[in-house]
């Protein structure tokens, strides 16, 4: 089932890209653009997660916290402001997390699945064309025959999954996959990308962009 | 030690050395006149046995016998004697040889006697003596009958004297410690009244030390500490205005240091955002050009802003050089430029303008006017007019700006000069506005010592003065 995210944003520009990349990986998406249409649209509909810029009209993002509470919907917050004070203002009120702009969006795909996943609302199955794969299990199916693949390849193959559609630069595969300490080559990345397009069949569906890295395309 | 503790022992220690000084040296002196007068009471005595025994000195000559000589001397002695007898006085009468011719004293007389040497036959000398627990006054003189010296040595117990100065330091010192006592009392309750508005000022400074700048000394009595105490008063006032004023500023700072940040990262995050998606995502004609199309609105609104907040930066750093201006030549000289702006929202810039010299800054009433008319521009409707009108109204030099536009609704009305602030900010950023062109021409007005004053009725239009004070300035219609 596709999660539902409100954005609530002033700047229609920045709610709309937010809404781009959203949708992108399969996120429902609605946008209100003050505090007020916030209020009157939680009144009529859920959402999984709502995303929260400080500084709205007629009710700001602090003040309408307050109202969201009782939901019981995930918010992270988004703003400008990056004093101290604030982002711990923010996290007392009950925020779950806590974006500066400006943001990358696969940061901010990343933070919203965490947010989703410690509320229990993560997908726990993933499908891509003929690919299934079970996050539970760590398990990757190709028509219900299970596939061989190492640790790395299946980190890998999830990171593509999680940000379908969207280019990461090789840098951004180590750091996710890899982690952040590890000082590998970029060609590490080519060989695992190489060997999953082998092993699941997706050599059109994996894309080497030029001047960038990889992406999954459906 | 405190204040008060000096004040209360180096005042004790005063009265002390005072009281009893003075005390002592009255006791003294009274003492001293008794005791002179008792002296010379006995002198005189002495000189009156003396007289009558020369008064008998013819009498004995005529006889010359050593017998009567004494007897005579005896007898005279013995009625002396008996005449003063309850009053201490003693007579001892010895011839030449050191014997003892009459002696009523009821002590012994002593070996040594000092008065005696040097005596001649017209002085008397006397001494003071202690016998025993008593103090006896001894006078001798001379008496020479019939070629023989009869020393006659009259004593007196003085002993009263001594006992009334005895007596009378007893009773300086009960009456001493009485004063002492009394005084401690009363000096304490001075010391610490008179020390207590001192305390009390020295809490409240405490108090303002710790931060608490709206504390102040309750000032009771009208001498120096009382002054003290309004003038600490004065001065707290003066630091806590100071302090509020700082802290006002520093609000106002930091407000305009997050509406800066807020103003900065919204259109970077924009830009960012967009690029970032065309750089990543499949490409797809119509969001490649709407991406584009954020990104170059996004980027001018930077641009717009950084140009403004370069223009607010110089106003607050430069000393500007006024000169005499003529406001309607200088009004219509921009009237082309204005026309251009005007004409893209088919808008008709009309001008009503009186003349006057004032002192200006060209280049900053260019900018004024420029963003007063540019905010007119974007509030108005097509086909409507701004009219710039300036006239003299009460010595005063007034430039209106006047359009028909959306006005401004009245809970934004006091806040539109602040920096950053839109009163619709969606429209504001659609039209490449920062909301910093009010704050600017706030400064400039500030700069010509001009006030703005804004009226203004949602959908009937906003009216803009700007009020030009000429009086001392030597302005006026021409």
């Amino acid at each position: 089932m596709t999660k539902k995210i409100l954005i609530i944003e002033d700047d229609i520009h920045i709610s709309k890209i937010i809404k781009m990349n959203l949708n992108l990986v399969n996120y429902d998406t609605t946008e209100v653009y003050d505090g007020l249409a916030a209020i009157e649209i939680l009144k009529r509909e859920k959402f999984d997660l709502i995303l929260l810029d400080v500084m709205i009209p007629h009710l700001d993002g602090f003040e309408l916290m307050e109202r969201i509470k009782p939901y019981g919907t995930p918010v992270i917050f988004l703003t400008a402001k990056n004093s101290v004070y604030d982002k711990v203002n923010g996290l007392k009120l009950g925020a779950d997390d806590y974006m500066v702009k400006p943001f990358e969006a696969i940061e901010l795909l990343a933070r919203i699945e965490t947010v989703l996943r410690r509320y229990g609302k993560e997908e726990r199955m993933m499908e891509f064309q003929h690919v299934q794969v079970d996050l539970d299990k760590r398990e990757v199916l190709i028509q219900m025959e299970p596939v061989e693949l190492t640790p790395k390849e299946y980190d890998l193959l999830v990171v593509l999954l999680k940000n379908k559609n969207i280019a990461l630069t090789r840098e951004q595969f180590l750091d996710k996959v890899w982690g952040g300490d590890y000082y590998g080559e970029t060609r590490t990345v080519d060989m695992h990308i190489k060997s999953l397009r082998k092993k699941l069949n997706l050599q059109d569906q994996i894309k080497t962009i030029y001047k960038i890295g990889y992406r999954l395309e459906d | 030690m405190k204040l008060w503790q000096k004040i209360y022992l180096l005042s004790l220690l005063v009265f002390v050395l005072i009281f009893n000084g003075a005390s002592v040296m009255v006791i003294e002196r009274t003492h001293n006149r008794m005791l002179n007068q008792a002296i010379e009471v006995a002198l005189s005595q002495n000189m009156s046995i003396h007289s009558s025994v020369d008064a008998i000195v013819p009498i004995l000559r005529i006889y010359d016998s050593l017998d009567y000589e004494k007897t005579v001397l005896t007898s005279m002695a013995k009625q002396f004697v008996a005449k003063n007898s309850s009053q201490g006085i003693y007579l001892d009468i010895t011839d030449g040889a050191s014997r003892t011719i009459f002696n009523n004293a009821d002590f012994g007389m002593p070996q040594a006697r000092r008065e005696l040497e040097n005596l001649d036959n017209s002085s008397i000398h006397y001494i003071l003596r202690d016998v025993g627990d008593r103090t006896i006054l001894f006078t001798v003189n001379h008496a020479q009958i019939n070629q023989k010296n009869y020393v006659f040595t009259y004593m007196k117990d003085l002993t009263p004297v001594y006992q009334d100065r005895i007596e009378q330091y007893s009773f300086f010192a009960k009456v001493d410690s009485a004063a002492c006592v009394l005084f401690m009392i009363v000096m304490f309750f001075v010391s610490r009244g008179l020390t207590q508005s001192i305390e009390r000022l020295n809490r409240t400074s405490q108090i303002i030390a710790q931060g608490n700048f709206s504390e102040r000394v309750k000032v009771k009595s009208r001498d120096e500490i009382g002054i003290l105490g309004s003038s600490f008063n004065e001065m707290a006032e003066v630091v806590e205005d100071k302090i509020n004023e700082l802290e006002r500023n520093n609000d106002e700072k930091q407000r305009f240091i997050d509406n800066f940040t807020h103003e900065l990262k919204t259109p970077l995050t924009s830009i960012v955002g967009y690029a970032n998606f065309l750089r990543t995502t499949k490409y797809n004609e119509k969001l490649f050009l709407d991406a584009l199309g954020v990104i170059y609105d996004e980027g001018k609104r930077l641009e717009a802003l950084s140009l403004k907040l370069m223009d607010l930066i110089m106003l607050k750093k430069e000393q500007f050089q006024m000169e005499r201006q003529e406001m309607r030549a200088l009004l219509l000289e921009m009237k082309p430029t204005l026309e251009m702006m005007a004409k893209e929202k088919e808008v008709i810039i009309r001008l009503d303008c009186q003349e006057g010299r004032l002192e200006l800054e060209r280049d900053l009433i260019k900018v004024l006017v420029f963003n007063l008319v540019d905010n007119a521009l974007k509030a108005s409707f097509a086909g409507g007019t701004v009219t710039l009108r300036t006239y003299w109204r009460e010595g005063s030099y007034v430039l209106a700006v006047i359009d028909q536009g959306i006005g401004i609704a009245e809970e934004h009305l006091n806040k539109i000069f602040e920096p950053f602030y839109m009163a619709d900010k969606a429209r504001t950023r659609s039209s490449n506005g920062a909301g910093l062109g009010l704050a600017l021409c706030g400064n400039i007005a500030d700069i010509h010592h001009a006030v703005i004053r804004v009226s203004s009725q949602v959908q009937q239009g906003t009216t803009i003065e700007v009020v030009f004070a000429t009086e001392g300035r030597g302005g006026g219609p021409e």
